[in-house]
């Protein structure tokens, strides 16, 4: 996986690499496909997650802007820095 | 466990300081089941549990034959309790297009 | 704990309990637990023709995760302690998810 700007993340566990992407870019994917890309705000132990500026894709087309999102963490299947 | 903070400030140090900074406030919720709540944020807690006051209920159903055509059913209540496990996500109403 | 006590002050009330398979059930809310599962009695279920299987219960237990939303008299939530209520538990949590 390319990290791009984030290369320190080697031998840190997934936890420590939520926490060093923490005010970047990032694309979040839940289990129901819905995509968001926004700036990670926050995460927590349950992998919910604070968004700023959100961009919502469905089937991978645009549907709406959220300045703030709180995504609750159940819904999520992966965090990826951008 | 808990970090040093200021109750009072506006800043998030977790993602649920967002939903702290939105009693009170109108907010959006998204749901499983394409369902979407707009109303008057009264009360949460850790499961996302909610009470919403003044709420319009949005429910998009996907015809099953003409899967382009998506019809929305719009539900009002005073006074609403939302269980947790069914929210996907939380936003100030502040929603553009 | 805060949405037990919560709805331990609707007790009496006449709420109405959507469940997740779409069921509504009106009913007086009897009994709370920590689960938040519901006791309702004096039951009517909503759209009795599309559930008719309902139409001799009086009263019934729901499992808490079974429940969507529970529609609340308004006039019997006081708002304003809710809200206290609410930046005291989310004081109490804070850090918890860490």
């Amino acid at each position: 996986m390319e990290n791009g700007a984030v290369t320190q993340s080697e031998g840190k566990d997934p936890s420590g690499f939520l926490s060093e992407i923490i005010g970047n870019p990032v694309t979040v994917k839940l289990n129901s496909g819905v995509v968001y890309k926004g700036e990670l705000q926050s995460v927590d132990g349950y992998m919910n997650i604070a968004l700023e500026k959100t961009e919502e894709f469905v089937n991978g087309v645009k549907r709406r802007n959220y300045g703030d999102a709180f995504v609750r963490g159940n819904n999520v299947m992966y965090i990826s820095a951008d | 466990m808990a970090e040093p903070r200021d109750e009072t400030s506006g800043t998030v140090s977790e993602p649920l300081d967002l939903v702290r900074l939105l009693l009170d406030e109108v907010v959006c919720v998204k749901l499983r089941g394409d369902r979407e709540l707009k109303g008057r944020l009264h009360a949460y807690d850790s499961h996302c549990n909610l009470v919403l006051g003044d709420v319009e209920e949005t429910i998009y159903v996907v015809d099953e034959e003409d899967e382009e055509d998506v019809k929305t059913i719009s539900k009002k209540s005073e006074m609403l309790f939302v269980r947790g496990d069914s929210v996907v996500l939380i936003s100030p109403q502040t929603v553009s297009f | 704990m805060l949405f037990f006590s919560f709805f331990k002050t609707l007790i009496d009330h006449e709420v109405t309990v959507e469940l997740k398979n779409d069921i509504q059930i009106r009913g007086v809310l009897k009994s709370v637990d920590q689960y938040l599962n519901i006791k309702l009695d004096n039951i009517q279920v909503l759209e009795e023709i599309k559930y008719p299987h309902m139409s001799a219960v009086k009263n019934v237990f729901i499992r808490g995760s079974v429940v969507r939303y529970v529609h609340l008299p308004a006039n019997a939530v006081d708002v304003p302690l809710l809200e206290d209520a609410t930046r005291r538990e989310a004081a109490n949590q804070a850090g918890k998810g860490k």
